[in-house]
């Protein structure tokens, strides 16, 4: 029964989805205001009162990276697991060596690269 | 069918080249997946539970403050404020920032309250009384709401603004903190139930609740969840006082409320799935009904989570950054041997 409960999650997502679009645009057209002569400043980015200076996507944190990279492996990583932890019971202590040694084995990678990212001074 | 009886079979007749075609329609709106969908525990429970926890946490922090909060509002204690507010956002002027993507600054926060609400599908609130009662629940849950930083860094990139795109970058760093530890906390649920099936792993907990063999995974689940969810002490993607709601900064009127609303949905749903995996769900005492049980039990464990709120200070990027990766990872691994010993070495628990 891989499928039980699909087509109803979908209709569900699917009805959400459907009745909120359609409740902001019957927002738009129908209930706020619309100012016909905006000024300059009402569209501008707000920065605290100041005027808005330079680009708004700016460069930003490169030395949280690592961290990023580490989670684009460890993430997928993790999902096998679930594969070792739903047949657990039937796997059972010799069933569950082979997994046992594949964490053991990413666990030392996993430290070193925590020991490179959390000295952020050298990203 | 429709009528029977002389007078009922007479406008039968009459009205059967009408009724005809629209019997399927008839049919369909009185199905109980319709009625689940629109009603309860679908859209128009999810829109007034969301606006009542909007005035909850409200008063829950008021009264830790030793303030009043919203009184006036009201029948009783101001519990209509949320709605009144609702209806002034919905007379704003939709300002739309200059340069921006008007699409996905619309389509972002459209979409996390779609994705808020869909979450609430998956939990069963009662025996049958569960939109879609997926084989992979648990995963599915949390598959759907890994999407929800990439919302944020569109909604912040979107605007084209410095302050939402700090926070949307927030928001994507934040999630490689939390987001490994909370798959690993559920992962102690799935090996102890066997199954991915959340009425399953209710039906599994019969016997004792998961809290007391899984207390450092619920534990884990529950802050790396208030991480997920972006609160307080972990709502660094919208801090107001560094950089004045961050992602949001840029949204008006009602579609501030589309980017407030997920928010509470979300605390709502991940309530309702912690007291599913660890609190027993539905299960109680038979002299109340299980959707009692199953409301009660989420209620308490919402409160929890405001209380937080109101008592721990905003943690840095840097400390949560590594606090997740070091203490809440080692912590849900060594959750995870527990739980093998637990599993393997005592197979009759």
């Amino acid at each position: 029964m891989v499928a039980q409960g699909i087509p109803e999650i979908g209709a569900y997502i699917a009805f959400l989805f459907v009745s909120t679009v359609a409740l902001v645009i019957v927002l738009r057209l129908f209930i706020t205001p619309k100012d016909p002569r905006p000024t300059p400043e009402k569209k501008k980015p707000f920065e605290s009162g100041q005027i808005a200076a330079g680009p708004g996507r700016t460069r930003f944190i490169i030395q949280y990276y690592p961290y990023l990279l580490m989670f684009v492996v460890y993430d997928v990583v993790a999902m096998f697991l679930f594969a070792w932890g739903l047949n657990l019971r039937a796997l059972g202590a010799s069933g569950s060596v082979p997994v046992l040694v594949f964490i053991v084995v990413l666990l030392i990678p996993l430290g070193y690269a925590l020991h490179l990212a959390n000295h952020r001074e050298n990203w | 069918m429709l009528t029977t009886g002389r007078t009922g079979r007479s406008l039968y007749w009459g009205l059967a080249p009408v009724l005809g075609p629209l019997q399927p329609l008839v049919d369909m709106l009185t199905s109980p997946l319709f009625l689940q969908i629109v009603l309860f525990p679908g859209l128009t429970s999810i829109a007034i539970i969301g606006a009542l926890l909007g005035w909850l946490e409200r008063k829950v922090t008021a009264r830790v403050q030793l303030r009043i909060g919203p009184l006036y509002a009201s029948p009783a204690g101001g519990i209509l404020q949320m709605f009144a507010d609702l209806i002034k956002l919905a007379f704003k002027e939709l300002i739309v920032p200059e340069n921006s993507d008007a699409f996905f600054f619309i389509m972002a926060p459209t979409t996390g309250l779609v994705l808020g609400a869909a979450l609430v599908g998956l939990i069963p609130f009662a025996p049958g009384l569960q939109i879609a009662n997926i084989e992979v629940g648990l995963p599915a849950f949390l598959a759907i709401i890994t999407l929800s930083p990439t919302l944020i860094l569109l909604a912040g990139w979107s605007a084209n603004s410095k302050f939402p795109f700090i926070g949307g970058l927030r928001a994507l760093f934040q999630q490689t903190a939390y987001e490994i530890p909370l798959w690993l906390s559920a992962l102690g649920v799935i090996m102890m139930a066997g199954t991915m099936n959340l009425a399953q792993i209710v039906a599994a907990q019969s016997t004792g609740w998961f809290i007391i063999p899984q207390a450092l995974g619920a534990f884990i689940f529950l802050v790396t969840s208030v991480a997920e969810m972006e609160r307080l002490p972990f709502d660094l993607p919208e801090a107001e006082s560094e950089i004045m709601m961050g992602w949001q900064a840029e949204y008006p009127g009602v579609l501030f409320l589309a980017a407030q609303g997920p928010g509470f949905v979300k605390l709502y749903a991940f309530s309702a799935l912690f007291t599913t995996i660890f609190l027993g769900g539905f299960l109680g005492p038979s002299f109340l009904p299980p959707l009692f049980w199953m409301l009660s039990k989420t209620l308490t464990v919402i409160v929890l989570i405001m209380l937080l709120r109101s008592t721990f200070p905003r943690v840095r990027l840097d400390q949560l950054l590594r606090a997740g990766w070091t203490t809440l990872l080692t912590l849900a691994i060594i959750n995870i041997g527990i739980t093998y010993i637990l599993v393997v070495g005592l197979p009759t628990l």
